[in-house]
């Protein structure tokens, strides 16, 4: 039976049953949406009934070929089996890259997922809309992303964003349309929190959480109690904006000057030993900050390998010579060593916290890459299919779900969609999409995604 | 946001006959890692250093052999014409060690 929330397990903060007839309700009074968004934000998780977990989104933007890291053909053709070689993992018959070494020994904590597949362009932006929110949109409607739902969900856990992407936002992949990342109808007091700058840098620090230059905490409080008394006023004219930044200026006080969730951005808190396990850069350094995040209270932490694919060492292999230069070089020397290394330490650092349990990783791309190397010995943008993987939660690992054809060039069997991977973390992080519904635009009750959880996940 | 590898990586080698052992890996910078093996002076291999702590290289031939760790120093992706990196590049993370065949 399907119920405008969850009437008899309260996730969370958000929405149920009940609480949407309140809703009916007050908006026959004249009570705004923002309003009443206030009031359930007010309100806790109920975890005692219901089994919320985490996740961590590690996003390869740029996109990794399917042939040369998770799903490799080494009897196709030399221009199509590409250049690298495939070695055994700990699931007997599994074959990945030799590039992974590490992860090849934890493949038994992993489910591929080798037939994803869509068919609606192939830009960058497509597809980081498609992983981000589980739709495909446009600027005039956007969709919220899937840090953003969790966020109005679950609401925050203790003082941190309930969502948090590092370590910043994606920039400049080729069009000028959205990235996904964004918390659309949901409203700004839902929107991810950017951490905006490089944690493997030794001078990182983490620009919104510093006071500005010449004013001390005692003078952003003294600022914090003036907006409050603006507030005052300006709520005898509010609108739904106002009130949603009422969220968000609260939200950006308490991080300025609470010393607990500033330290918990603080990586030299951590033992050396374990900021090298995880390697010193960029999106190593990212991995290591989302589990003490998490750990922390965070619910949704997104890690962006790249904020672009142009002038940098990135997935985005089309070997061209200029601004896309990206070679089988990258992949061999920087690309897969860094995220073999980082992705298992994450793994085992959770795993040996008791966290990988209660938090689901997902790894994933906007798209493949063609079947057939280019002139120049790369591989451009492939939708028709490719592999992302999950892990952690209630994810059954050691697993493959789906297959791409003989030359990876489409899905073989098992065809699995975009909104099928993000109901599928949903689901793995405790809602229930047969029972819960989320507020749409207007109030409007929607399901959260159009798809189905793909189903051997968690079997 | 390109990314910047700060600090200088190092290990140390032990050699054991012609079987060399590396400890962990201080200031690891994630990028692929190297045995380069030299035999009297001139570079004869260079071997992906996987996770697996010790290395022993096949090679038989007389002559005096020279191990040392290297780790690929990503500084940025530019390439010459025929793909191969300019700027960034692989350096010594260790002491080398040597033996005598």
């Amino acid at each position: 039976m399907l119920h405008i929330g969850n009437e008899y397990i309260p996730l969370c903060s958000g929405t149920n049953r009940r609480s949407f007839l309140q809703l009916g309700a007050a908006a026959m009074t004249g009570m705004t949406l923002a309003n009443f968004y206030k009031l359930n934000a007010a309100g806790a998780v109920d975890e005692k009934k219901a089994k919320i977990r985490n996740c961590i989104t590690l996003f390869l933007v740029g996109s990794p070929g399917q042939h040369d890291t998770w799903d490799m053909k080494p009897d196709a053709p030399e221009d199509v089996r590409g250049k690298f070689k495939p070695i055994s993992t700990s699931v007997p018959g599994v074959q990945i890259c030799e590039h992974f070494p590490r992860m090849a020994k934890v493949m038994d904590k992993v489910a591929l997922i080798r037939s994803l597949h869509y068919n609606t362009g192939s830009s960058h932006e497509n597809g980081q809309r498609w992983m981000m929110t589980g739709h495909d949109f446009n600027a005039a409607n956007k969709q919220p992303f899937m840090g953003s739902v969790i966020s109005r969900v679950f609401g925050p856990k203790g003082d941190l964003p309930a969502s948090i992407v590092l370590p910043v936002g994606i920039g400049n992949t080729g069009t000028s349309t959205p990235h996904g990342q964004e918390s659309a109808f949901l409203g700004s007091a839902h929107a991810p929190f950017f951490l905006g700058s490089d944690p493997a840098r030794a001078d990182f620090k983490v620009a919104d959480l510093e006071p500005p230059k010449g004013q001390t905490e005692f003078r952003v409080e003294a600022r914090r109690k003036l907006l409050t008394e603006i507030d005052e006023v300006q709520r005898q004219v509010e609108t739904s904006s106002t009130l949603e930044r009422d969220t968000a200026y609260a939200r950006a006080f308490n991080l300025l000057t609470n010393p607990t969730t500033k330290k918990a951005f603080d990586l030299n808190e951590e033992p050396a030993k374990l900021r090298d396990r995880y390697g010193r850069n960029t999106f190593g350094q990212s991995c290591l900050m989302a589990r003490r995040l998490i750990e922390r209270g965070s619910r949704f932490v997104t890690v962006n390998q790249f904020d672009t694919v142009f002038g940098i060492s990135c997935w985005d292999m089309h070997a061209d010579g200029g601004s896309l230069n990206n070679t089988y070089a990258d992949y061999e020397h920087v690309l897969c060593p860094q995220f073999d290394l980082a992705f298992t330490a994450l793994l085992e650092d959770l795993q040996q916290r008791g966290l990988l349990e209660e938090t689901v990783i997902a790894v994933i791309s906007e798209f493949g890459r063609t079947p057939k190397l280019n002139a120049r010995g790369g591989r451009d943008h492939y939708p028709s299919v490719w592999t992302n993987f999950l892990a952690g939660g209630p994810i059954r690992g050691g697993r493959v779900i789906g297959s791409s054809d003989k030359i990876g060039a489409a899905p073989h069997d098992r065809p699995v969609t975009p909104p099928q991977v993000v109901a599928s973390i949903y689901q793995a992080m405790g809602i229930d999409l047969e029972t819960t519904m989320l507020p749409g635009p207007g109030g409007r009750p929607i399901r959260f995604i159009e798809a189905e959880p793909i189903r051997e996940l968690f079997s | 946001m390109d990314q910047k590898l700060e600090g200088k990586p190092s290990a140390s080698l032990r050699l054991d006959g012609r079987k060399v052992t590396r400890s962990e890996i201080t200031n690891h910078w994630g990028t692929r890692l190297q045995w380069k093996i030299s035999r009297d002076g001139k570079e004869i291999a260079a071997v992906t250093a996987g996770p697996e702590p010790v290395f022993e290289h096949a090679d038989a031939a007389p002559g005096k052999y020279e191990i040392v760790l290297q780790q690929f120093h990503y500084v940025g992706y530019a390439k010459d014409k025929d793909g191969k990196f300019t700027t960034s590049k692989y350096v010594d993370i260790s002491e080398p060690v040597t033996y005598t065949v």
